[in-house]
């Protein structure tokens, strides 16, 4: 039923549009009016992959091209119609999706865009090298409709739309599956996505399939309305540059951001190239160029997101006066969860995880070497050392993303070292991050449920599952706020109810008090004791000593990567070895014995 | 939009009985004192500079109709010249036809659009809308489709190759008494060139006894001319084809050939199409590296045409008369022959008169007559072949329309 509800703007949208278009009967005004959805589609194609991964992609004419000479190539050699050439054009989209993918998604960042670059321009001179410079669809006069030429313009603006609503449906769809969410983990940071129990190379192939086909089905519908092909056409730059463009003016990751672009700015270019051009041949490009950086430098993530945050904020003025108005009784937070003394199940006998000679160097440095321990079942051991003493890489490799030189590492006895970060999360290992990477515009329990689809197999199940660890940190409150209004202890325990989501029994917390004021360290470890307390076993690395003494029921100390020492607080606190690794060899005379 | 609000109200006022003998008056009178022609080609963009000529050529054409009298079977009607912008990528230049034919609803012909490309895609559309259009481009395929509305002025770029061969080894065996006997191609591979080189490999060499030696295609715009002069210079053909549609590497191989040593006529290079005659190259290459070059082009300034050429050169200040201005002239002019027969203006009609036109021996387009054949295609079109003498390329061939008389690089 939500969901439905979320497609009605869609909807009445296409159905206002196709009103319009039904009543233009000049057929310049007709032709604009088809172009506007087929540049909407070809923008979502890219959002698909680019807006929700983040991963940008520069060469979307690749897939664009191929369903352009699919259709045009299809018609003339083989006399197909182009109601049966576009579905084929979408599976070959498809198909180049999935090969261009698999290499090129080892790249990231700028790379992978530049990367992607190249596939059009090397296509382009394939297709001019195999002498397709110019292409025309054949003109069919005696059986138009069965090769989608129609003599009514209007019916290539229903056909467009009708290409376009499909689209954004299953946009929409992707958006509210777990597959939108794990596009957006990928986003944000694809370590932590990974870390999650995401398999990040598995979705952002599907996402680049799906992407390559939406984009080459309707590059075979713009060769039926353009009816002639050429490379630069089709597998040109500034094809390319179209979808980044009506996207990136519209709104990035959204499926309304390339509708509204190619709304605005479709009908504008002709627009101006018609009136413009004819007095002052050549402004019209100027003005079209002007006009986008300006409205990049006043809304860089596109219109959609800058109207959106002005109405939130209105509406937020008008809602907050009247909640001040009321008498401020409960403070949101932590305030359920209280610091218990009370003595917990201590550790058992019983190892969950096991560690052995553990070793990884990177070039000369030894970042970790040789290193042993066992993880009881229900402990909290901290990791603790100085600034680079190894100990993000020890977590590293424990969930999978590095491969150890050598050594085991054992969960339940079995070695799993050197799997996907993924496969450790399925095993039952969380873990979370130093550095936060929350998912700023989303609330916080869109923000957990990333974590749970590891555990979850329906959208419900996870949602519950995030629900619930949202409760054990204490946020439950809160849980409808989005993420970019928290501080930084709220971010601490979302990231650590994001990593309880998928139900982990061993949890990784990297410096989850890092950067935390006293009293709020005490809240945070109040939620950790509580979660040893329900059966969760606990390895936290910290560099601070202070409050993990009171936390963690043994130590294991690491200096330039090797371990020191380990055992209880009160006897490692005082190992001299431990005090030189910290402070230096003069300090160990003054420490009291 | 335009159109349908304009014929609502006519027709609500022609039910007001009084009012309706005016407006028909008027449409009546309307029609004789104006005819309405359309020129569709790129005015801004990277080939502005060719559809301004050609523009140049349509208004000077128009100029003179009009000066004449008009087009008599109409009363006099002057004739004006309605000009849109077809841009620079082949969606702009069928958006601007698709305007072309809904906003100008009383067009009776039209003229366009420079490059093969943008006229493929035009005539998809004037096709549709019965609108006749005459072009200038050399594409096989736009008279290849079956259309009944293009008529295309110039030899196709297979006919131009199949003509051309024959005359230029004709003239190199006059001017250096020895017949060439192997021949380099050097072409880009867009779309033109690529359709001349083609012909050539397949048949029209053979036919002339001419042996391939060297046959490279690149990729515009080149980067380093090196390695293929370098090719050039070890296999020393007697001819050189060479292709270029971008000025930047007509330039860059002219020179690296200069540096070799084969400049200036030592191997005789023959170029196709425009590309190596346009006034814009004499501001990048020197006059002394163009002495000599050859090109085949499908209509030139040439004899019979120097009155023109004064004008155009007074009027616009450009240098000489390429085939964009002196095609674009013919075409007003053939339109306008094509409203006398018609008698009406109507597009229609016009298309009708186009095809069924015999109106002697072509003035403006070199050889051949004005009729068209079934196909669209000018009858008996022939070619130029127009040579770098002293900073000016100038027609040589054929004959009958050489404005100097061709020679051959001493070797």
């Amino acid at each position: 039923m939500h969901k439905f509800r979320s497609l009605l703007p869609a909807v009445l949208f296409t159905m206002a549009y196709a009103l319009v278009s039904l009543s233009v009967t000049n057929s310049y005004y007709q032709l604009v009016l088809t172009l506007v959805p087929v540049w909407a589609v070809f923008g979502l194609s890219w959002n698909l992959l680019s807006g929700y991964t983040g991963l940008i992609s520069f060469g979307h004419a690749a897939f664009f091209g191929i369903g352009a000479y699919t259709t045009a190539l299809g018609q003339i050699y083989f006399d197909l119609s182009p109601w049966l050439l576009i579905p084929v054009a979408a599976m070959l989209g498809g198909i180049a999706g999935l090969l261009i993918g698999f290499p090129t998604f080892r790249l990231q960042g700028h790379y992978f865009a530049l990367a992607m670059l190249a596939y059009p321009l090397a296509i382009l001179y394939v297709f001019e090298w195999l002498g397709f410079q110019e292409v025309t669809l054949p003109m069919k006069r005696d059986a138009p409709i069965a090769y989608m030429q129609f003599g009514d313009p209007r019916i290539y603006t229903l056909l467009a739309l009708t290409i376009m609503l499909a689209t954004i449906v299953l946009t929409r769809i992707i958006e509210q599956s777990r597959f939108g969410m794990a596009l957006l983990a990928i986003k944000q940071n694809e370590a932590a996505a990974e870390a999650a129990g995401i398999n990040t190379l598995a979705w952002k192939l599907r996402a680049i399939t799906l992407s390559g086909a939406i984009a080459a089905a309707i590059g075979a519908f713009y060769a039926q309305v353009l009816l002639v092909v050429t490379p630069q056409s089709v597998f040109g730059m500034l094809v390319s540059a179209q979808a980044l463009t009506v996207a990136m003016f519209g709104g990035v990751g959204t499926v309304w951001g390339p509708v509204i672009g190619s709304v605005i700015l479709i009908p504008l270019a002709e627009t101006l190239h018609a009136e413009a051009g004819a007095r002052f041949p050549g402004i019209q490009g100027v003005i079209f160029g002007f006009a986008i950086i300006c409205v990049i430098l006043v809304a860089p993530e596109g219109l959609f997101w800058k109207l959106r945050d002005l109405l939130r904020k209105r509406f937020a003025r008008a809602t907050t006066t009247e909640v001040t108005a009321a008498p401020h009784t409960e403070q949101p937070g932590t305030a359920i969860v209280t610091p218990l003394p009370v003595a917990r199940k201590r550790a058992t006998s019983e190892v969950v995880l096991e560690v052995r000679n553990l070793s990884r160097s990177f070039g000369g440095l030894k970042a970790v070497q040789n290193v042993s321990f066992k993880l009881h079942k229900n402990e909290i051991l901290g990791i603790i050392g100085p600034n680079g003493a190894g100990k993000t890489t020890l977590f590293n490799l424990l969930n999978g993303f590095l491969r150890p030189d050598q050594g085991e590492v054992l969960i339940d006895g079995r070695n799993m070292s050197g799997e996907r970060p993924h496969t450790i999360c399925e095993a039952g290992i969380g873990r979370t991050f130093q550095v936060m990477r929350p998912f700023l515009r989303m609330s916080i329990l869109d923000n957990v449920v990333v974590g749970a689809y590891v555990r979850a197999k329906t959208e419900d199940e996870a949602r519950k599952l995030a629900a619930d660890a949202v409760a054990r940190v204490g946020l439950s409150d809160v849980a409808d706020r989005v993420a970019g209004e928290l501080s930084t202890k709220e971010l601490r325990l979302m990231e650590l109810a994001r990593a309880l989501a998928g139900q982990p029994r061993i949890l990784l917390l990297d410096e989850t008090l890092a950067g935390l004021g006293h009293g709020e360290a005490d809240e945070v470890v109040a939620v950790i004791q509580q979660l040893a307390r329900d059966g969760i076993t606990i390895a936290i690395i910290e560099h601070t000593m202070q409050a993990m003494v009171r936390l963690v029921d043994s130590f294991v100390v690491l200096d330039h990567g090797a371990v020191i020492t380990e055992g209880e607080p009160e006897v490692v606190t005082r190992d001299n070895r431990v005090i030189e690794a910290y402070l230096g060899k003069k300090w160990v005379a003054h420490a009291p014995h | 939009m335009t159109g349908d609000i304009s014929t609502k109200v006519t027709r609500r006022t022609l039910l007001a009985g009084a009012s309706s003998a005016l407006i028909a008056s008027r449409a009546w009178a309307q029609q004789p004192s104006e005819v309405k022609v359309g020129l569709l080609v790129p005015i801004s963009g990277m080939y502005a500079r060719p559809g301004t000529v050609m523009r140049h050529g349509a208004e000077m054409a128009i100029d003179h109709i009009n000066a004449q009298g008009g087009i008599k079977a109409l009363g006099g009607a002057k004739m004006k010249l309605v000009v849109l912008d077809s841009g620079d990528s082949t969606e702009k230049a069928k958006n601007a036809a698709q305007r072309m034919v809904a906003q100008e609803a009383d067009l009776v012909a039209a003229s366009g659009a420079y490059l093969s490309s943008f006229t493929l895609a035009v005539t998809e559309v004037t096709e549709r809308a019965n609108l006749p259009i005459l072009t200038l481009s050399y594409s096989d395929l736009i008279t290849d489709r079956g259309f009944k509305y293009v008529f295309q002025t110039s030899a196709t770029a297979g006919s131009q190759a199949r003509q051309a061969l024959p005359q230029i080894v004709k003239l190199a065996e006059s001017a250096s008494g020895k017949r060439p006997k192997t021949v380099a191609i050097l072409t880009d591979n867009t779309a033109a060139s690529v359709a001349s080189a083609k012909s050539m490999r397949e048949g029209l060499l053979a036919e002339n006894q001419l042996q391939l030696i060297v046959d490279e295609t690149f990729t515009p715009p080149l980067a380093d001319a090196t390695s293929l002069v370098q090719k050039i210079r070890s296999a020393k053909p007697d001819l050189l084809f060479f292709l270029p549609t971008v000025i930047s590497d007509a330039k860059l191989l002219l020179e690296k050939m200069n540096e070799f040593g084969l400049g200036q006529g030592k191997i005789p290079t023959i170029s196709f199409g425009i590309a190596i005659a346009e006034p814009d190259m004499l501001q990048t290459v020197s006059p002394e590296l163009l002495q000599g070059v050859l090109t085949c082009v499908a209509s030139w300034g040439a004899k019979g045409h120097e009155v023109l050429i004064t004008e155009l050169k007074a009027r616009y200040k450009e240098p000489w008369m390429t085939q964009n201005a002196i095609s674009t002239y013919g075409d007003m002019w053939v339109i306008k022959e094509a409203l006398e027969k018609a008698g009406k203006a109507d597009r229609v009609a016009v298309a009708e008169a186009l095809r069924s036109m015999d109106a002697g021996p072509s003035k403006y387009y070199p050889l051949g007559e004005i009729k068209f054949d079934e196909k669209g295609r000018r009858v008996g079109a022939g070619m130029t072949i127009v040579q770098w003498q002293s900073g000016v390329p100038v027609t040589v061939f054929p004959p009958q329309l050489a404005l100097a008389q061709p020679f051959w690089p001493k070797s």
